[in-house]
This record gives structure tokens, C-alpha cells and sequence, in this order.
């Protein structure tokens, strides 16, 4: 029996040896591009918030601005660069663990659906005017007058500690 | 030209549910790729278009066939915007908003159990059928049905039923049939094998199972507490706690007139995403056998879920005591599992581990001796990001006499 218990164990510090040693998912910003800022409605209650924050809302954690006002996740289609920053620094996810947590989150009836797919810049932007409590990931660029951008960690899109690039 | 354009841009927009619905493989993303490269393009089209439109009336163009294309333009430009007001009319939710989910599995087990009547063979799994119906912006619905294979045919069971009205992420209220929020693994992932790493559940959370009740029949309410950076979570709930049958809750009535009740907090700390902690307690009465007995479950659980690595811990210690002789018992149960999703083939491939042990006292009366240890090593394949091949070997000894059995398990599960 205490053979067994010697072989469970080296198991067990073989197993947490490896996850010490392999490598981990890279968690930190993505190549060279310009910064995503996150646009919300105009009349959504929030113009700064925490990444730990933003984590919440796009883990679905935090699902309403205020009681009357629900989140309304917007993300871009796949291979759209947004998406792709959204995933690697707010998620830390690839695309099918993403696709599995959003099935995951549904089923344990955290979430009755996951974010809306917006196939362009356009979409996004009439998404944002039309709904309250919109919030959508966009390239600083394409930025247009009537999207309110929320400050992350204290800095906007363009300043050098902005997070989301 | 500009006719060409439009008909591409509505196929894309037409395209567009279906991928919402299901994200393009990987084999496909330069073709998604070419193609979102075209909307942009059709956007910046668009963009000229308006613009032009807007300059038009300060214009001196006075060539006939100039002015008969900023005639089409503007139309087209319109038509364009009419589209997009339309793909946004669609993404907007509509009540009900029904989505179906099934989840499925084939299984495969070849053991050296002696006597055993089947110690190998085929095995269909469950079929599991999931709903989830937005009602509106606050009340939702969401149910859980299997379909489980039987000697003698199947049986159709209501896992979860669920109706719950959100006032605000602190406090969510619902009512139904639920899995019962002790632990983790149990409100984690329900009856859909992909979804968890290995081929079953422990045994401590068994489908089917005693040591924990697995189902839950009541109301439930569960929200966040506001705690900053550590993340906490609540979940309470009333309802008929065990049956008759003591693996089945009271779907129909409780049997005894005293309803159980469940408590759950759990930390997700900001600083640390991936990792959740928690402790749940559960009071009921059981009437089993013709006595009456208290019980008392707590239980505690520590997990990592980020994949590499990814880390479970959960024990549960069960407290019966008799009412009529103050007779107590304690059982206790934990696992431990471990694995690691290896950053080789496209992240394919995840080795685990898990360690699973059970002890019953001579003293319990309820369960009767469901004492276990048992190792499993496995690896899973996901062959696609909804389909998953795993295989394990398991090492499980049981009564203290019985010899050990060893046991080869395979699985294709998948969701649809």
C-alpha cells in the first residue's frame, strides 16, 4: 500500500513538475499594431474601468452596468485584429477555448448567450448607437464621434501604458 | 460595378449567422480572412460613397454622365445603409430567443474484473440535450434532458430545469430543478463529458451516485458579494433534499416535510484569473429505511482552470447522525486531478492525472461502504474545438477484499 501511495505521489510531483517547467501561454500583448479602444454607448454609466474589470465583463462575471442596464457583449468576427487582441490579453485564450468557454458558460446557465458576432466596423458602430449597454472593441483609429471610449487602468488608447494593443 | 459590390456585401452579411453559429476551422481562416479583407474594402467604398454624397451639392460638375452616377451612388450608398440597418436589427436579441445544445459521447472499456457480467465492450453514453431561451432582458430559461442507454431500452430524464430572474449581478433568483451547488465539479459541468477533462466524474459526484446529492429541487439565489479584488460569489438555496431513493431528489414532493438547504461562497480573485476557491455546506434530513437521519455536508474545493496547467481539488466530508440514537458517522471524499495542455500541436493534446479517494466507517448506515481509491492517467486529443478523443487507464481498489481492477477507457465526445 505505501508502494501505491509512493507511485500516486510521484505522479502527482511529476505532473506539477512538468506544469513548473513547460512553457505557459504567452498572456501579454500582441504584435505591432494600433491600440483597441473599448467603445461603449454614450449613455452607458462607465468611462473607466480596471483590465481586471473588463476581464469580469467579458468573462461574463459582471453582466449589468447598473440593475436596469445589462452588458452587451460585441466581439468581432475571427481574424479581425480586435478579436485577436481581445483574446490574447483580456481572455488569454485561444480561439477554440474560447469558443468552448462561451458553450461551458452557457450550459452552467451563467450566461444566456454569448457575445454578439460583428462581422464589420460598421455593424459594430450601429450596434453601439442602438444598443444600451453595448460595449465593443474597436482599432483607436476607427474611432467616431458619438462612442464614448473608456479609459482602462486610467490611460486611453494611444498613451503608453494603454494595456490593450 | 457598384451593383456587384452590393450583391457581395449582402452574400457576406448573409453568411455572416452562420458563422456565428459556427466559427470557421482553422483550415479555412485565410478564406475568412480574404473575405473580411473585402468587407473592409467594401466599407471603405462605402465610406467614398458618403462622402461624395455629402460633397455633391457644393460640386461644379455639369458633365450628363458624371451627374447620372452621383444619381446611382447616393441610391446605392442608401441601399448600403439600409443593409446594415438590417444586419443590426438582426443581431439585436429578440424574446424568446431559443439556442439548443446537445452534447453527446461513445464510450469504449475493456477491465480484468472477475465475474463481472460486461468487462468489456461498447457503451452509448448519454445524449444530452441543452436549451437555453432568453425570455427577456432579465429572465431567462434553461433545461437539461439525457437520454441514457439501458439493458432494456432508455431512459428520458430531466436533468435541469431552470427559470431565473436576474435583478443585478448581486442577487439572481431561480427556481427549479438544479445540480446542487456543493463543490465544483457538480455546477461545472453537468451531464456533458466534453466538457470535462477526463472520460467520467469522480465518483464522490457521481450521476447517480449517493455520496453527495447530485440534484437539487427548489429555488436558488446567487449573485456576486461587491469584494474588490478577491472576487466572491454566493449561491443559497431551499429545497426537498433527498428522496426516497436517496440518489434521486425530490422531483415530485418531499418525503419528509423538511426542506434542505445549501450554502456556497467562492473567491475568483482579479490577480489571479484561473484560480477559484470555495466552500459549500448542506443540511437535510434524509428518511431512509425507516429512520430518520441528519446530515450535514461540507465541503471545499481549489481550482485552476486555465488549461496549462490545469489543477482540481475538492473534498467533502458527510456527517449522518440518527436521530433516534444519536448514532454519527463521517465520510470523507476528495480527488485530486492535474493536467497539462501541451503546447505541441496546436494545443491538441492534454495529459492528466487524478487521484480519487472514498472512506466509509462501519458506522454508516446510509450509504453503505463505498470505499475507493482509484488512480486514473489519460490523455485527451481534441480533434476539433467541439469534438475530443481521450483515453485513460484507471487503477481502482474497492471493499478491502475485492481485488484491485485495472481497466483500459476510451471516449469520443463531442458537442453539436
Amino acid at each position: 500500500m505505501k508502494d501505491k501511495h509512493k507511485m500516486m505521489a510521484a505522479i502527482l510531483w511529476t505532473m506539477g513538475l512538468l506544469c513548473g517547467l513547460l512553457p505557459w501561454p504567452s498572456a501579454g500583448q500582441t504584435g505591432r499594431g494600433a491600440d483597441v479602444a473599448i467603445v461603449v454607448n454614450q449613455d452607458t454609466p462607465v468611462s473607466e474601468l480596471s483590465l481586471s474589470e473588463v476581464r469580469k465583463v467579458l468573462l461574463g462575471e459582471r453582466q449589468y452596468w447598473s440593475s436596469k442596464l445589462p452588458i452587451v457583449l460585441l466581439i468581432r468576427a475571427p481574424v479581425a485584429r480586435e478579436r485577436d487582441v481581445v483574446l490574447k490579453v483580456i481572455y488569454q485564450m485561444s480561439e477554440t477555448q474560447y469558443n468552448q468557454f462561451w458553450v461551458a458558460k452557457i450550459f452552467r446557465a451563467e450566461a444566456a448567450a454569448a457575445p454578439k458576432i460583428v462581422y464589420s466596423n460598421d455593424m459594430q458602430f450601429e450596434l453601439i448607437a442602438a444598443i444600451p449597454g453595448a460595449i465593443a472593441f474597436v482599432d483607436a483609429r476607427n474611432v467616431r464621434p458619438g462612442m464614448k471610449v473608456v479609459r482602462v487602468d486610467g490611460h486611453l488608447p494611444g498613451e503608453r501604458a494603454y494595456p490593450l494593443r | 460595378m457598384h451593383r456587384r459590390l452590393l450583391i457581395t456585401m449582402a452574400l457576406l452579411l448573409a453568411a455572416g449567422p452562420a458563422w456565428g453559429q459556427s466559427p470557421p476551422p482553422t483550415d479555412q481562416a485565410e478564406q475568412v480572412k480574404a473575405l473580411l479583407e473585402r468587407v473592409v474594402q467594401l466599407e471603405k467604398r462605402v465610406a467614398e460613397l458618403e462622402a461624395k454624397q455629402t460633397a455633391a451639392p457644393a460640386g461644379t460638375v455639369a458633365i450628363s454622365n458624371v451627374s447620372t452616377a452621383q444619381k446611382t451612388e447616393p441610391q446605392e450608398a442608401h441601399a448600403m445603409g439600409h443593409m446594415d440597418q438590417a444586419s443590426v436589427a438582426q443581431a439585436e436579441t429578440h424574446y424568446p430567443s431559443l439556442q439548443f445544445r446537445g452534447f453527446a459521447d461513445v464510450d469504449f472499456s475493456a477491465t480484468d474484473q472477475k465475474g463481472a457480467p460486461s468487462a468489456s465492450g461498447f457503451n452509448l453514453g448519454q445524449l444530452d440535450l441543452h436549451l437555453a431561451s432568453p425570455l427577456s432582458k432579465k429572465i431567462s430559461y434553461f433545461g437539461e434532458m439525457t437520454f441514457n442507454a439501458h439493458p432494456n431500452g432508455y431512459t428520458v430524464e430531466v436533468e435541469r430545469s431552470i427559470i431565473r430572474y436576474d435583478y443585478n449581478d448581486y442577487f439572481k433568483l431561480s427556481f427549479g430543478r438544479y445540480h446542487t451547488p456543493i463543490g465544483y465539479w457538480n455546477t461545472a459541468f453537468h451531464h456533458g463529458a466534453w466538457l470535462q477533462t477526463t472520460i467520467d466524474r469522480p465518483e464522490m459526484v457521481k450521476v447517480g451516485g449517493t455520496f453527495i446529492p447530485v440534484h437539487f429541487v427548489g429555488f436558488l439565489a446567487e449573485g456576486n458579494i461587491p469584494s474588490g479584488g478577491a472576487g466572491l460569489s454566493y449561491n443559497f438555496g431551499v429545497g426537498n433534499g433527498r428522496g426516497d431513493i436517496i440518489s434521486r431528489p425530490g422531483d415530485a414532493g418531499d418525503n419528509n416535510n423538511n426542506r434542505a438547504w445549501v450554502a456556497n461562497v467562492y473567491s475568483r480573485p482579479a490577480k489571479l484569473y484561473g484560480l477559484q476557491l470555495g466552500a459549500s455546506v448542506y443540511r437535510d434530513k434524509i428518511s431512509f429505511g425507516g429512520k430518520d437521519y441528519r446530515e450535514w455536508i461540507s465541503s471545499a474545493h481549489v481550482v485552476w482552470t486555465r488549461g496549462a496547467p490545469e489543477f482540481l481539488a475538492e473534498f467533502a466530508n458527510v456527517n449522518h447522525r440518527q436521530v433516534l440514537t444519536n448514532l454519527t458517522s463521517n465520510s470523507q471524499a476528495f480527488y485530486v486531478q492535474t493536467g497539462y495542455r501541451l503546447p505541441w500541436f496546436e494545443n491538441t493534446l492534454k495529459p492528466y492525472y487524478r487521484l480519487e479517494y472514498i472512506h466509509t466507517p462501519k458506522s454508516e448506515a446510509v450509504f453503505g461502504n463505498l470505499d475507493l481509491v482509484e488512480s486514473i492517467v489519460g490523455l485527451r486529443y481534441d480533434i476539433s474545438s467541439y469534438a475530443a478523443f481521450k483515453s485513460e487507464y484507471r487503477h481502482a481498489s474497492r471493499l478491502p477484499l475485492t481485488p484491485a481492477v485495472n481497466g483500459l477507457f476510451l471516449q469520443t465526445a463531442f458537442t453539436f
